[in-house]
């Protein structure tokens, strides 16, 4: 130990760290050595004690003035803290403001995001909705206007003796519109529905409102020797026609 | 310097106290200016570094640690590693630019010089050049002992043990001013 000690003290550790210029290593092992060993405490201290006294020896008569240019310089130093400060809790508020802002900037882009997958969904949608009426509309068209649509004058029968339909049918384009010219009045708690029968199976067709679907073309699933069906059912319609209230059939 | 005015010293500069850096001026300016002088060895130079030193000091004031040093070897530090970069950026500035004469002619302070001065300055003398030169070299010129040793063409061992007995010496003549001090008191 005693032996760290002395080749600590032969070497120049102590005394580049008492003037500042030993490395952060130095620094410490050297505070190190000096709050261990009371021989190292008191050569240290001995050496402070010294280096005063050698730097006294060279002391100089400072020029008038200096001191007050010292002196508002070190306040102005304290001001400029003073003004750090102020401009730290400036820029604080600063730095919260941007946060906050940013915060509500994010959630309104999040917003405008969602809105804008909602507004291009609905616009995707109306434009499919659009196809498909341009295509109905298409097909009616060629359904009229070929002279290969054959015209069926639907009448009904019984309750639905009124019911005054047109069909047209084109068995080269495959395509099959009715036109429900007249719907008689039913009681209120009865409706039109319409069928289809597609290779043997009976398609719904929905019910035919009153005044909306007057005079409107409706497309008809088409197959080859398809009948065609206009039942009365309950009020909303039925899962499966009731075969007993057929007021009309068109066989096409 | 009694040790009561250091203790005063180091607590108002612990409050950041104005009054540290006035009582700091008059304590230890001259000190320090002679120190800031015989590293940059121009006075202007050194008027700045005092400057910039107690600027330092009042920014680190928090930063003092009295156990780990004495008031006056933590201003000592400051105002040496304040010169030495001084003198560095300066020499740096002159390697660039064309070389201007420095002016030799020193300003001779207002006040004059103070008799207790007098007494160190022969003092001074009293120590051997041969450890002076030593000491010098190391604690102004920011020499470490290896750069010593090249510079002033002594050997390292030299160098270390001419430090040690030139500290030595130095506590003798602390030593005998102080004894001295205390006789002139005591007669007076």
């Amino acid at each position: 130990m005693k032996e760290k000690v002395k080749i600590f003290l032969e070497s120049d550790i102590l005394e580049k760290y008492l003037i500042g210029d030993a490395s952060k290593e130095e620094s410490q092992q050297a505070e190190r050595y000096i709050a261990m060993y009371p021989e190292v405490r008191e050569t240290y201290d001995e050496l402070q004690k010294n280096l005063e006294t050698f730097a006294k020896m060279y002391a100089k008569n400072t020029p008038e003035g200096l001191k007050e240019i010292i002196l508002s310089s070190a306040k102005k130093e304290k001001m400029v803290s003073k003004r750090f400060y102020r401009y730290a809790v400036a820029a604080s508020v600063a730095v919260l403001v941007f946060a906050g802002s940013s915060l509500f900037f994010w959630n309104q882009n999040k917003n405008l995001q969602e809105e804008n997958t909602l507004v291009s969904n609905k616009i995707k949608y109306l434009e499919d909705n659009m196809k498909d009426q341009l295509e109905d509309m298409r097909n009616q068209f060629i359904v009229l206007n070929n002279p290969a649509t054959k015209k069926y004058e639907v009448k009904g029968k019984r309750e639905g003796k009124e019911l005054k339909a047109i069909a047209y049918i084109n068995p080269v384009k495959k395509l099959s519109y009715i036109n429900v010219s007249n719907v008689p009045q039913l009681p209120e708690n009865k409706c039109f529905q319409m069928w289809a029968e597609v290779n043997g199976e009976l398609v719904n067709l929905g019910v035919i409102k009153q005044f909306d679907d007057k005079g409107k073309l409706l497309a008809l699933p088409y197959a080859d020797n398809a009948v065609g069906y206009i039942t009365i059912e309950p009020e909303g319609g039925n899962a499966a026609p009731s075969v007993d209230n057929i007021v009309a059939n068109i066989a096409y | 310097m009694s040790t009561l005015i250091e203790r005063h010293i180091v607590s108002l500069l612990a409050e950041k106290d104005d009054r540290a850096i006035s009582l700091l001026y008059e304590n230890y300016s001259e000190t320090l200016y002679g120190v800031a002088f015989k590293v940059v060895k121009d006075e202007d130079l050194a008027q700045d570094v005092l400057q910039e030193s107690f600027i330092k000091i009042w920014k680190k004031a928090d930063s003092y640690d009295a156990s780990k040093a004495k008031l006056f070897t933590w201003l000592f530090r400051i105002t040496r590693n304040t010169a030495i970069d001084k003198l560095r950026s300066v020499n740096n500035k002159a390697d660039k630019e064309v070389q201007i004469d420095v002016s030799n002619v020193y300003k001779v302070g207002v006040k004059g010089i103070v008799p207790d001065h007098i007494d160190i300055q022969d003092n001074l003398d009293k120590i051997d050049p041969k450890y002076r030169i030593v000491l010098e070299a190391l604690f102004f010129d920011g020499m470490t002992q290896q750069e010593a040793s090249e510079e002033l063409d002594i050997p390292l061992g030299t160098i270390k043990s001419r430090l040690k007995i030139g500290l030595r010496e130095l506590g003798k003549i602390y030593g005998t001013t102080m004894s001295l001090l205390l006789i002139l008191n005591l007669l007076s």
